[in-house]
């Protein structure tokens, strides 16, 4: 396999396209003539916060550790998949870019070669979230805009990952975008429905990962939203949380238009206006209007 | 504690049908009378090194060199386990007794009944009529819930979490009471109505709690089915479904209690004996079924049927 050995962050704020591109990737690997099962993906990769990975190599019950005491183990434990694999091993990651409480960055330093930025047009993301969550889009609304905002916190029960800080929409595209620990390449879920093959291609030549255009078409047909979503239909899927809606939907740009109110746009776009100016998203009409007449405290300085 | 006494209380409990002594009192472990030609297990207080001389790293936290192994909790303890007979621990600063008592109970444990050579499932176990039934799967898949509601239909509980089985003379497999209290989470408590019988937290500042077992076994009873939970994702429905031998094989093996250490620790060919031995008394079946307390009851009927028409 012609790649550059080490980790390979596949970060995004959930619900933005990580999850296809993983299939994608699967898929690729495998350089079979039939798509690959989708519920069977984990070979190489998995999840940053997996707390089986986590407990295997540990040997603790997270459940007994207080989250910041899990954070501060976190980082040997990629650096010793750095150390151990020959291959590239892409990870995805919901978890914010963020130190640790001894001030080391959580997801180990050196430990990954770069990373993908997976990002999509909140709007969107609010909706998919919702759906994803059993939660009204309220809810998915406050995940996103509270810059404290983590998933699995409660300690009720036992939550099915570890911890991850996601710091809100903003925050965690801010993470990402602004260490400097790791090379990242911006992908946009825009760009990514838009054109696959190029916007595929450029994350996989930007990793380092050398794949001929027949074989990134040919991943790219096996992991067709039709295909997800016969095989869902079919035999379920494992990362699906919701009992009532299929995880993978439409996977549509612009979605969001038949599925917000107008105080839920301006609510997101209130919050999030200089990312998404930074990001490419166009504000809505209502909220552009209102930036210039100032009742957003000059936030549209930030969209030049 | 008499006047004039310089050695520290020493706590007496059987664990896995083990006699511990112990200079830490163990939370949630129930005590038991000493045995009389002494402990099996010894925990002390002391020091322990930060590494071990001649040690390789097994994980980010622990490291294993023969029959040694050390283990760190981040802000509680240093653990050295010994030869299947000694665990000895060294209280990070601030950190106290408390604090380490289940690291001792629940890891160390674990640790040492590999060193000693048992299978150790990481599951729960309960019996009826001097016959028991495992419950495997990974941690947060329900297995100390869907114990405690078989508890409540009649069945006696015999482990938690760490379920220690070995050969009796017979060759046949059977299942130590683990001496300690099931510990469930808040959320649990609440939902399978057993707040009358919660118990201390196993740490502070966790919400997971000791909870006191209606009726607990004193003997060992014979294993006779290991079931490994799974959840049925839509379409897929509930169902029991028996593993054939490699694929039983490999599930004991993937649901021994931490399995980088029975990697590390026990040979294969013995391993794989026990595995054999375990699976030619008690058959192994996957238990796909959906998540949800709502489901409990149904859940504990289907699974007490399919166990009970074993026997037959």
């Amino acid at each position: 396999m012609s790649e550059a050995p080490g980790i390979v962050w596949l970060a995004s704020f959930p619900k933005s396209g990580n999850t296809w591109f993983r299939i994608f990737l699967a898929n690729l690997a495998a350089g079979r003539d039939k798509p690959a099962d989708i519920n069977d993906l984990d070979e190489r990769g998995g999840i940053a916060s997996s707390r089986h990975e986590f407990e295997a190599a540990t040997l603790l019950d997270s459940g007994l550790l207080p989250h910041s005491d899990i954070d501060r183990l976190r980082p040997r434990i990629y650096e010793r998949i750095a150390a151990d694999t020959k291959a590239q091993r892409w990870i995805k990651v919901h978890d914010a870019y963020t130190l640790t409480d001894g001030g080391e960055p959580m997801l180990g330093l050196g430990a990954a070669r770069a990373a993908i930025y997976v990002v999509r047009d909140p709007r969107d993301v609010a909706v998919s979230l919702a759906h994803h969550n059993t939660t009204t889009i309220d809810e998915a609304i406050e995940l996103m805009n509270q810059p404290d905002s983590a998933l699995c916190r409660g300690r009720r029960g036992q939550p099915p990952q570890l911890r991850q800080k996601l710091l809100g929409w903003s925050g965690h595209a801010a993470s990402w975008l602004e260490q400097t620990d790791v090379r990242v390449h911006l992908m946009r879920y825009e760009d990514m429905r838009a054109d696959p093959h190029r916007a595929f291609g450029a994350a996989l030549a930007f990793a380092d990962r050398a794949a001929s255009d027949e074989d990134i078409a040919r991943a790219i047909r096996h992991a067709d939203f039709a295909e997800l979503q016969r095989q869902e239909r079919e035999r379920g899927f494992t990362e699906r949380l919701s009992r009532s809606s299929p995880f993978f939907r439409a996977g549509e740009v612009g979605g969001w238009r038949g599925e917000l109110t107008r105080d839920q746009v301006a609510t997101l776009e209130r919050a999030h206006m200089p990312m998404m100016g930074r990001l490419g998203y166009d504000l809505s009409e209502t909220t552009a209007e209102a930036a210039v007449e100032g009742a957003y405290g000059g936030g549209i300085v930030a969209l030049s | 504690m008499g006047e004039g006494t310089s050695k520290p209380p020493v706590h007496s409990y059987r664990i896995s049908g083990l006699a511990v002594a112990s200079q830490l009192e163990l939370l949630g472990a129930i005590d038991a009378p000493a045995n009389d030609d002494g402990p099996d297990i010894t925990v002390r207080l002391q020091t322990a090194p930060e590494t071990l001389e001649g040690g390789v790293a097994g994980g980010p936290n622990w490291e294993i060199a023969g029959e040694r192994v050390l283990l760190r909790v981040p802000r509680v303890a240093r653990f050295l386990i010994e030869g299947g007979r000694h665990i000895g621990v060294e209280l990070e600063p601030g950190a106290t007794a408390r604090d380490a008592s289940i690291f001792v109970l629940g890891v160390s444990f674990g640790i040492l009944l590999h060193q000693r050579g048992a299978m150790v499932l990481h599951g729960a176990a309960v019996a009826r009529d001097g016959r028991a039934l495992a419950i495997c799967g990974a941690s947060g898949d329900g297995k100390s819930t869907l114990a405690t509601a078989l508890c409540r239909e009649g069945f006696e509980f015999v482990a938690d979490d760490i379920c220690a089985v070995s050969l009796d003379e017979a060759r046949r497999p059977v299942v130590w009471p683990d001496g300690r209290q099931l510990k469930l989470w808040r959320e649990a408590i609440e939902r399978l109505d057993v707040a009358a019988r919660q118990g201390a937290a196993v740490r502070e500042g966790i919400e997971k709690y000791f909870i006191g077992a209606p009726a607990s076994v004193l003997a060992a009873p014979r294993l006779t089915a290991v079931y490994v939970l799974g959840e049925a994702r839509p379409p897929e429905p509930e169902a029991i479904l028996p593993l054939n031998l490699p694929d039983a094989m490999r599930a004991l093996d993937l649901q021994a209690y931490r399995p980088a250490i029975r990697a590390r620790i026990g040979s294969k060919p013995h391993n794989l004996a026990q595995s054999a031995a375990v699976l030619s008394h008690a058959p192994a079946f996957r238990f796909v079924r959906p998540r949800g307390f709502e489901h409990m009851d149904r859940l504990v009927a289907t699974l007490a049927a399919h166990w009970e028409a074993l026997r037959r």
